[in-house]
């Protein structure tokens, strides 16, 4: 495979994990703590899809592989998604009177919940969308690269959804106020902004986009009850590679692991390529950077990054 | 924000990671020993409730002078492999009734069973009760093969009382001679299938194993056997959300054999990756990897071609047959592998106690492998094994075939497995061929 083929994997896995650190960079930065439900929240997102789509079927025509149906359950996932995040938080997190970390706990409970009653209904084994699998884009294999219809699916809707919030957080009026709450929610409250609704405005985009993420992560593998719990570590590491709180440092931190991710094979290629100096350097390298050991690699970029810009990409919570 | 505010937060997310990360293993744990007690493809997972049924067990026959031999049995009721526990238990009582159809010298044969719960801890304290409250000389146990060495270790060992485990397949076990078992060791699944690859004239492999114990000793046993030449060979975590860089080294490593030791939810995406990204390669797959949920979750014909050894009791035997009638008629469904290999379990150890001298430890001992081990008379049936017997013959003069298999254990406590091999046909799995392991 070239490197142009890794690229691509890299990119289709980033946009899944792009999708749900926005939505728990957004929670954090304006609730003010680590959700740890947000992987929980994809998974609501991808079952409710499943069961929509095995309800309303095709729909007739198809793009890119994907029945007319496919992107009708989208929606509905994504809005479900928003739906059961908005009313934990009025149900749960708002009367609760705790500090951040109680909330962080909380969470904890909340995503063993979520997970729970998915487990009840769907039992614990794993299935998939009702779609036909993809045979690799023929005119692309030439290139090395393969990818499917779908996975230009998932990185198209991703890339619609990324630049729709940002045209929300820079153009409108509500992402206005929630910058500016994101900055200083006292200020922004005095200043007359509700700040009340625009949290919950937050947890609608923020839920709403992970349920989005949820749906992709179940047609790009599979759908398990633990599915968005599996994949919330990543998500974290990019989120606080990005800068925590900042919805563009968490796009460029899931950008950069999912990437990272996929392209350990190619790496560890390139070690075996070069020529490095001491042999026992080269041997050490060569036993490290390999596939089994890809999130831990990752992880340690994370760290490497960390070190040098200790808040993360974009630097202070500038949303 | 401050930067103190998100070194809290640091730690906490770090903290809390581990907490739940600590949560999840302690399942998964869990789950591979379901595996490596291994489902297989047996359908009827034990989803009702009828597992509880006696049959006749002793005080019918009250009139007798003597009473029962009493044996014990360590299973899984409850817990993470009771499914397996409800499979032996009906293995187990039907092979109580042909006991006690004709009798042990006129004695009943009675098993007291206990349950394990599924867990090391409770294994122990059930053998514990068992041995040392209800002083049996031999006990059947247990399903999981961490539970079966817990016990043997720490209950068993140094004693005279006989052990022999019903289902469990880890390799570990073949290092205690002591400890016997009625399936057949992971062992004889990686030898058949590198004679299997090595027959298909594949001289190069790949292999990519699920990173746990269970993965990792059937593919050294694997490579320690393999007369080619392994090109590939690299572990993967379980629940990984893409397992694409896998599959793309498989493929640029060149071999045309792949050999999947794993699990069925990461076989499945391995599947759908390759399918999505145009490979081709014939697969092989250990038991662990079929199952209904591999073909309902890959696109039609995807793996078909694909070989895969499973454990089997030899299902074209007569005297197999005769069982599975049996059991039908008895549980209204068709009898799995392991509710075979815990009858055997029964009937061997029913036959033990008929040919020893009298009823301890080690007298036992002396005869439990002798009775279904290579010599003597082969008989496919406890009334025709126990006729032998009672002919004046000794444990030498009996064979006694199983259901399950030859038997004849080995000097490490190792049954003679039965294999099928399995061929995915048109989306379905068709068994191509047994193999003596």
């Amino acid at each position: 495979m070239t490197v142009l083929g890794y690229l691509a994997n890299g990119l289709v896995f980033s946009s899944i994990i792009v999708l749900g650190s926005i939505g728990l960079s957004l929670v954090y930065s304006i609730a003010d703590f680590a959700n740890f439900a947000h992987g929980d929240t994809m998974t609501i997102g991808a079952y409710t899809a499943l069961v929509t789509f095995g309800a309303v079927g095709g729909l007739g025509g198809a793009v890119l592989g994907l029945p007319y149906g496919f992107f009708l359950a989208l929606v509905v996932g994504i809005a479900v998604a928003a739906v059961v995040a908005v009313g934990t938080e009025k149900l749960i997190y708002e009367p609760l009177d705790v500090d951040s970390i109680g909330l962080l706990i909380t969470s904890i409970g909340i995503a063993f919940i979520y997970r729970a009653v998915i487990q009840i209904r769907f039992g614990s084994g794993f299935t998939r969308f009702d779609i036909q699998p993809l045979r690799p884009i023929e005119s692309l294999v030439p290139y090395g690269v393969r990818v499917t219809l779908h996975d230009v699916a998932i990185v198209g809707s991703a890339a619609v959804l990324v630049v729709g919030l940002h045209v929300l957080l820079q153009y409108t009026d509500l992402g206005r106020k929630m910058r500016a709450m994101a900055d200083n929610p006292d200020l922004a409250r005095v200043s007359g902004i509700r700040t009340k609704r625009v949290k919950l405005w937050t947890w609608v985009i923020g839920a709403g986009l992970a349920g989005a993420g949820g749906v992709f992560l179940g047609l790009f593998n599979q759908l398990s009850p633990r599915m968005g719990f599996n994949l919330l570590l990543v998500i974290f590491a990019a989120v606080i590679l990005g800068g925590i709180g900042s919805v563009y440092g968490a796009m460029a931190g899931g950008f950069l692991i999912g990437m990272i991710n996929q392209l350990t094979p190619f790496f560890s290629n390139v070690v075996e390529a070069l020529p490095i100096a001491p042999n026992w350097l080269e041997t050490v390298l060569e036993n490290l950077i390999s596939i089994e050991y890809a999130n831990a690699i990752a992880f340690v970029i994370m760290v490497v990054v960390l070190l040098v810009r200790p808040n993360g990409i974009a630097g202070e919570g500038a949303t | 924000m401050d930067l103190v505010d998100r070194r809290t937060l640091l730690k906490l997310t770090g903290g809390a990671g581990v907490g739940a990360l600590a949560g999840c293993l302690s399942t998964t744990d869990d789950g591979e020993d379901g595996s490596d007690g291994s489902d297989g493809s047996d359908g009827s997972d034990g989803s009702d409730g009828e597992n509880g049924t006696d049959g006749d067990d002793g005080s019918d026959d009250g009139g007798d002078s003597t009473d029962a031999y009493e044996i014990g049995m360590v299973d899984s009721q409850t817990g993470s492999l009771s499914a397996f526990g409800e499979r032996n238990q009906r293995g187990v009582n039907l092979a109580l009734q042909r006991v006690n159809e004709i009798g042990i010298d006129g004695r009943d044969l009675e098993i007291i069973v206990e349950d394990s719960e599924s867990e090391n801890q409770g294994g122990i304290a059930a053998a514990q009760k068992l041995v040392n409250q209800d002083g049996v000389p031999f006990l059947i146990g247990a399903v999981g093969s961490g539970v079966s060495l817990a016990i043997y270790e720490s209950v068993v060992e140094g004693t005279d009382v006989v052990q022999l485990s019903q289902n469990s397949t880890g390799l570990n076990l073949t290092d205690f001679p002591g400890l016997l078992r009625m399936s057949p060791s992971g062992r004889s699944q990686s030898l058949a299938l590198s004679n299997l690859i090595t027959d298909d004239g594949y001289d190069e492999v790949a292999i990519t194993y699920v990173n746990n114990d269970y993965g990792q000793s059937l593919t050294d046993a694997f490579v320690d056997a393999y007369d080619g030449e392994v090109v590939y060979n690299s572990p993967h975590d379980q629940e990984q959300q893409s397992y694409s860089g896998v599959i793309s080294e498989m493929n640029s490593s060149g071999a045309d054999a792949w050999l999947f030791i794993t699990y069925q939810a990461e076989f499945a995406t391995m599947v759908n990756e390759v399918y999505s990204s145009g490979y081709e390669a014939q697969f092989y797959g250990a038991d662990s990897v079929s199952g209904d949920n591999v073909l309902e979750n890959t696109p039609e014909g995807s793996i078909d071609g694909m070989k895969i050894v499973v454990p089997s009791a030899p299902i074209e035997e007569e005297n197999y047959q005769s069982f599975a009638s049996d059991f039908e008629e008895e549980y209204g469904r068709q009898p799995t592998s392991w509710a075979a290999y815990a009858y055997d379990c029964a009937i061997n150890a029913a036959l033990a106690i008929q040919a020893a001298d009298e009823f301890t430890g080690a007298a036992l001992q002396e005869t439990v492998r002798r009775v279904s081990g290579p010599e003597g008379e082969e008989a496919t049936s406890f009334e025709a094994a126990s006729q032998i017997l009672a002919d004046g013959g000794g444990p030498d003069d009996v064979d006694y075939q199983g259901v399950s298999g030859p038997i004849d254990f080995d000097e490490n406590g190792d049954p003679v497995g039965f294999l099928q091999v399995l061929e995915v046909q048109d989306h379905a799995y068709e068994g191509i061929d047994f193999i003596e392991g």
